[in-house]
């Protein structure tokens, strides 16, 4: 039998006014500071209101120093505190920063490789690929590296450092750093703000996957939309690509929950009203506020080091399996970015420059072509944006634009979003073998445990073609190319 | 669906639907009861708490300025002893509980993916419609897991 559903109180009637094709509203009320802005088609409203997730749209609005409005992507879901899929900015001078606007998994995020290799030259050996991806790089709940324990400060180096300290250790190479958000190194992260707690949890468990709907993907290019842009990104058709989606494990998860019980009583200390002790926050400027950042770019920093090494390990399983070089195999990073984080960024507002602290809680930045931010490589193109999708469908490759910048403050979605609880999903695939199922599609998964893989069944997510579809048709990013899977490990 | 027996409606914890995450509602008989049966449930989340061992035991103490923020505190303790050590409790003995502080025992395993069978990886527990209240015949809370 299914769970019950989690009902804690009668839902609220969340009112929405249609702007256009791909926006919805909900009009400033009540507490609100500002309005709702939702990005969605009207196919998929019916699900959107069936959780809570609009209600939460409405809470982030009634924080003090909300620049804009509070936004929600079209892979929105109900999260907890912030949706998951929401954006939004606060003003330094009375704006908040919240570690639920940000999330658990501090830069969960996802990178993409390219190679010189062709589908068809992998195809006899997929499994082999996958099956050495499974033994270099440790999966699952509480994955650890026996090999790799980190000492507190080399953990701090890592923290400062990021991908770099990565590279200076010899995973991977120098220009991987240029195509990486923030060059892989958030600056201004403070590794004495870490508690020893969250150290602990770091400790090994650098380069491990973790588990959820963390992944490494084995794909190739299926489809390409815009073929000057997918050129410009190194992609051409029957390309073989690798995605890389996780973040900063145990040690993030602990610097989000420290400073939760930090903000609850700064919330307090500063007068700040909570429709939900998940928005816990405090003032930018605030010295909770200025720790919390620091904190979280430490765990951020983790997690570019975490993909890094991934990313390490990917290209040394390539070259034992398909006994190649580099320079044949190709393995070039196209881009890494963070969908759960908070940035303090530059933007233009009513026509004036204001620097804001934007929230991405499930959802990627897609910066515009020239823009200062966007490594020299894609000024031409604008920033890559990677959407994974569902194991068992495709994900996508977009680019960041003008629109986006100008109306979400340079933010996109980030994914395919949960249709069906994780138990749905289970009962769902129950009495099915999913692994054979998979590979009769042509997909070979290897995973850590059976109800990670059975979690994340295609028909648990929405598809995520239709999520991509309105951020292009809303012109928050471009469409640049789908790349469809051929081997998965999973969590 | 059909609606929950009253066997069922005695069972120390549910699980409750929530798209991404998972939610849990707790009872107990008291309040030392209800705190207990939350760090089962969460066990039973990770894995299947049948299998484990009750050899092992640690000694916990948290802190919180409430209750409910005692309950998370408490739940996120017992995440932090499995992603450091892979300590997963079977069982859970609270020795002193007051609204600030806790001190339990926990009796339980390391995990060993030989012996058991890994379920949801659980990133924390999470404040978001975090409660806990007296209901006839005992307490209730509910707590939504970030998995």
């Amino acid at each position: 039998m299914l769970p019950p559903p989690l009902i804690i109180r009668p839902m609220a009637q969340i009112k929405l006014r249609q702007v256009d094709e791909y926006r919805w509203e909900i009009p400033r009320e009540g507490k609100m500071r500002t309005r709702g802005l939702i990005f969605a088609s009207k196919e998929m409203l019916p699900k959107i209101h069936e959780d809570r997730s609009l209600e939460q749209v409405a809470n982030v609005a009634t924080l003090p120093g909300i620049e804009g409005p509070s936004m929600a992507m079209p892979d929105i879901h109900w999260g907890y505190g912030f949706p998951i899929g929401g954006v939004a900015a606060f003003n330094l001078e009375e704006g908040v920063v919240s570690p639920g606007g940000v999330g658990y998994d501090i830069n969960c995020g996802v990178r993409l490789l390219r190679t010189n290799l062709e589908r068809q030259e992998i195809a006899p050996r997929v499994e082999e690929l996958v099956n050495a991806l499974f033994h270099n790089i440790p999966t699952g709940v509480g994955s650890r590296r026996k090999d790799l324990k980190l000492t507190v400060p080399t953990l701090k180096e890592v923290m400062r450092y990021g991908a770099a300290w990565a590279v200076k250790q010899g995973f991977g190479r120098a220009e991987d750093l240029a195509h990486i958000e923030a060059g892989g190194q958030i600056p201004g992260a403070d590794p004495e703000v870490v508690s020893q707690f969250a150290m602990d949890r770091g400790k090994d468990q650098l380069g491990t996957l973790g588990s959820g709907n963390h992944f490494v993907e084995v794909g190739y290019v299926a489809e390409i939309y815009d073929e000057k842009l997918a050129r410009a990104l190194g992609l051409f058709p029957g390309q073989v690509t690798i995605i890389i989606h996780t973040g900063s494990r145990g040690l993030g998860h602990q610097v989000c929950d420290d400073f939760i019980k930090v903000m609850l009583k700064a919330s307090a200390k500063y007068g700040i009203e909570l429709p939900d002790r998940q928005l816990c926050s405090a003032p930018i400027r605030s010295p909770e506020g200025q720790q919390y950042l620091a904190a979280m770019a430490a765990a951020a920093n983790f997690a570019f080091a975490n993909r890094q090494m991934i990313t390490h390990w990917v290209r040394e399983s390539f070259e034992q399996v398909l006994q190649m070089g580099p320079r044949d195999l190709g393995l070039e990073l196209i881009y890494d970015v963070a969908h759960n984080i908070a940035k303090i960024e530059k933007h233009l507002i009513d026509g004036k420059e204001k620097t804001v602290c934007v929230h991405r809680k499930g959802a990627t930045r897609a910066f515009p072509p020239g823009h200062p931010e966007v490594p020299p490589a894609y000024r031409e193109t604008g920033q890559p944006v990677l959407i994974p999708g569902d194991m068992g469908r495709y994900s996508f490759v977009l680019v960041g634009t003008q629109k986006a910048l100008e109306e979400t403050f340079g933010s996109t979605c980030h994914g395919a979003g949960r249709e069906l609880s994780r138990a749905a999903a289970i009962k769902a695939a129950k009495g099915r073998r999913v692994v054979q199922e998979m590979a009769a599609k042509g997909i070979i998964v290897r995973g850590a445990g059976r109800d990670t893989i059975d979690e994340e069944i295609s028909e648990a997510y929405k598809d995520v073609e239709n999520v991509v579809n309105v951020t292009h048709g809303a012109g928050i990013s471009k469409k640049v190319a789908k790349l469809k899977p051929l081997g998965v490990i999973k969590g | 669906m059909a609606a929950a027996t009253p066997r069922q409606y005695r069972r120390p914890y549910r699980f409750l639907s929530h798209t991404a995450d998972v939610g849990l509602r707790i009872r107990g008989e008291t309040l030392e009861a209800l705190f207990a049966n939350a760090a089962r449930a969460l066990t039973a989340t990770m894995v299947d708490r049948r299998r484990l061992r009750g050899t092992l035991t640690r000694d916990i103490t948290v802190e919180a300025p409430d209750r409910e923020a005692l309950l998370v505190a408490w739940l996120n303790h017992l995440l932090y002893l499995y992603d450091v050590e892979g300590f997963l409790g079977r069982d859970f003995i609270i020795t002193h509980l007051t609204p600030e502080r806790l001190q339990a025992r926990a009796l339980g395993d390391i995990y060993d993916p030989q012996r058991h069978i890994a379920k949801t990886a659980v990133k924390a527990a999470t404040y978001h419609h975090l409660d806990i209240t007296r209901v006839p015949g005992g307490w209730q809370a509910t707590v939504i897991l970030d998995l």
